[in-house]
């Protein structure tokens, strides 16, 4: 098993850092999947993580100049690596203005992500950096459980409104209840309401504009057989909400949901070169 | 002026000396200047850093910073006079205690550095505020700093970092001995980031591991040290010679936090000391034998010569009596009575801030108008994060014999300074 990358773009290296802080900002461990076109940070939705799953893709065309990979073996290329983003995250943090930055697998007392980064120095050689990540690599048995996640036969697909202004809205109910529902139709309508015992409240949004998903998506009823003014609903933990929310360093080209009347909220965001994918289970 | 301070495992020392320069105005008591001892007190850090952290500093409100000892009341006055014509004083109790002084024979240590801050500040960054201990590796070659993890376990969990650089980055660089040295970096933050705010360079002194590891930072107007011990390389540690008037090393409890006991053993238990025994201090540190550190730098100049302890030497933390000596091996060897020879010999870190001037200081020595800088300054000195219990004030020399004197209002400028070294009503003079 090999691995090496390296990055020598700075607006790349930065763009990486920012994806990598957005991962760390919503688990504190997750999977990292190397595969010669792709890099992924999966997680996989467990009662410990309160059932939320995240697949987060990068096309590694676009971060690295040199990218060698050799997986775990000739018809399974690809690495699985269990890893704390937050580590990564902090590597990189100090290393935005370096000359590069090269990425391996390598072998210390465990196996380990390690990073160097060639920083800028007053000296004629470049001060060296090196981080090391321990990480454990996870074995082809378990692949399974990181799989991609099928698109869900969502009932209703919308687009976002603005996410800060998502957020803010977030933030203050926050205060106010424990759970949220989020609710949307066809019409591009989406509501974001609150109910406790002392107040409720709901916030519209209008026009927002449905994906068109057509032929692509999985979807089994088609939107004409539906009623664009039926919402369909999901009530979620809030703070699940707000942490996805919050985390979000890269500013999504598409932001969209879709939702299985309640039974799972699945939020999209998709850049040029990152596509971010995060389910939220519904709660009675 | 100096202000000193140790941790409560003796494992990492401060001394910030303060020249009259640094001071718009600085009244030592005349007093002091006719042969009496200076003023040696010390304050709880907890009811002086709020003083140097309220809104008013940094909202910039406080024009001026007034500092004086009233010594029948033993009491140290602060009084900030602020904008809009506030003036708020503080009456902060002390107690006296002994001179608190490191010894440290800086110009023997083998390897020395010296760099500007920034570029000290800029290889910190990398290690994360959490990460205590760094190893910090010299050779003709290149200097490297790494992340210290104590067992082999610890190190799967945690991130390593390793930073290298080459003697060229540096603006000293001197290597006696190849070594590598562990000590705690939370310690250092501190002084770091106050020399970046005043950009100075920063030396740092040290030998081959278990020998204590010294910052410097210089300026005309003050002076900082910071020494931290180092941990032992068990492979090569062994335990030297005991010398006359030892007592027993100090073995610290894995638990305890703040208060050190003494074990009434021999000598040879000093062995067990190097095998690794933790303190759950701030810094998580191996044991600082201030015995055995002692007895080394005493070596490098008199061997064999241990001034008598004075038993009511140095004591930072209340401790039972066992505790005294060891103390005071540490910072009570440069100060002894009668063993004023000695204490000549055994250069000390920190020197009193006015024997680098001539006497005569009852005039404003200030000529720089250094209003709010003493404002400022205080702040930042404040701002170290060891983990202190008290700091000394010390307003002029140190050598000499205790004698208590009175705070004296200067002769010739009685009637301007009055108000500013005693609180209003107040006109004692010397307390004996």
């Amino acid at each position: 098993m090999k691995f090496r990358a390296k990055i020598i773009d700075v607006g790349c290296l930065n763009h990486f850092t920012r994806v990598v802080n957005t991962v760390s900002r919503l688990t504190k461990a997750c999977v990292l999947r190397l595969t010669c076109d792709h890099l992924y940070f999966v997680l996989s939705g467990r009662v410990a993580t309160g059932g939320v799953s995240m697949w987060c893709e990068l096309s590694q065309v676009n971060f690295f100049d040199e990218f060698q990979l050799e997986g775990v073996s000739a018809d399974a290329n690809e690495i699985f690596l269990e890893v704390a983003p937050e580590n990564l995250s902090r590597a990189l943090k100090t290393a935005q203005n370096a000359k590069s930055v090269k990425i391996k697998l390598t072998k210390k007392n465990c196996p380990c992500l390690t990073l160097a980064a060639e920083l800028p120095s007053l000296s004629s050689v470049s001060r060296v950096v090196t981080h090391d990540i321990p990480v454990d690599v996870i074995p082809r048995r378990l692949w399974h459980d990181f799989r991609e996640p099928q698109m869900p036969d969502f009932d209703v697909s919308i687009y976002l409104p603005p996410l800060k202004t998502m957020k803010s809205v977030v933030d203050r109910m926050k205060n106010l209840s424990n759970y949220l529902v989020l609710e949307a139709n066809l019409n591009g309508e989406m509501n974001l309401k609150i109910e406790t015992e002392l107040v409720s409240v709901t916030t519209h949004f209008k026009e927002l504009g449905n994906p068109p998903w057509g032929d692509d998506g999985s979807q089994s009823s088609s939107p004409t057989h539906r009623d664009p003014d039926l919402m369909a609903e999901a009530r979620v933990d809030i703070k699940k909400l707000q942490q996805f929310l919050t985390g979000q360093q890269v500013n999504p080209s598409r932001a969209m949901c879709n939702i299985v009347h309640r039974r799972i909220l699945h939020l999209i965001f998709l850049h040029e070169d990152v596509s971010l994918q995060y389910f939220i289970p519904a709660v009675m | 002026m100096a202000l000193r301070t140790v941790n409560s495992s003796q494992s990492a020392y401060a001394c910030f000396c303060f020249t009259p320069l640094f001071f718009q105005q600085y009244i030592p008591d005349p007093d002091i200047q006719n042969g009496c001892e200076a003023v040696k007190c010390k304050l709880n850090m907890k009811c002086v850093l709020p003083l140097f952290r309220c809104a008013s500093w940094r909202e910039r409100r406080v024009d001026r910073c007034e500092i004086s000892i009233n010594i029948p009341n033993s009491r140290v006055i602060f009084q900030f006079h602020c904008r809009h014509g506030i003036t708020k004083t503080y009456n902060l109790g002390y107690q006296e205690c002994e001179a608190l002084q490191a010894v440290f024979p800086a110009h023997l240590c083998p390897n020395v550095l010296m760099a500007q801050s920034k570029l000290l500040g800029d290889i910190v960054v990398h290690f994360p505020v959490s990460q205590e201990e760094v190893t910090l590796s010299m050779s003709s070659f290149k200097v490297t700093f790494k992340t210290f993890c104590e067992e082999e376990n610890n190190c799967i969990k945690g991130m390593n970092t390793e930073l290298m650089l080459y003697p060229d980055e540096f603006d000293y660089f001197q290597v006696g001995e190849d070594s590598a040295v562990t000590f705690c970096l939370k310690e250092l933050r501190g002084l770091l980031s106050f020399a970046e705010s005043y950009s100075l360079p920063v030396s740092s002194q040290f030998g081959v591991a278990g020998q204590p590891i010294s910052f410097t930072v210089k300026d005309m107007a003050l002076e900082a040290h910071v020494v931290l011990s180092t941990l032992t390389d068990p492979n090569h540690e062994s335990p030297s010679r005991p010398a006359p008037g030892d007592d027993c090393p100090v073995n610290i409890p894995k638990t305890s936090t703040a208060e050190i006991s003494t074990c009434e053993g021999p000598m040879e238990t000093e062995v067990c000391v190097a095998d690794g025994e933790q303190v759950a201090s701030s810094q998580g540190s191996e044991v600082f034998n201030p015995a055995l550190h002692m007895r080394k730098m005493i070596q490098l100049h008199a061997p064999g010569e241990i001034p008598s302890l004075v038993p009511e030497s140095a004591l930072t933390t209340p401790v039972t009596p066992a505790t005294f000596k060891i103390r005071s091996l540490l910072f009570g060897a440069v100060y002894s009575d009668g063993g004023n020879d000695k204490t000549v010999d055994l250069p000390s870190l920190a020197c009193a801030s006015d024997t680098e001037e001539d006497g005569g200081t009852e005039e404003d020595l200030g000529n720089n108008p250094l209003s709010s800088t003493l404002a400022v300054r205080f702040r930042l000195v404040f701002d170290l994060s060891l983990q202190m219990t008290s700091f000394e004030v010390r307003s002029s020399k140190a050598e000499e014999p205790r004698n208590r004197c009175g705070l004296q209002v200067p002769a010739r400028n009685r009637k301007l300074k009055q108000p500013s070294i005693l609180p209003a009503g107040n006109s004692r003079q010397s307390s004996d």
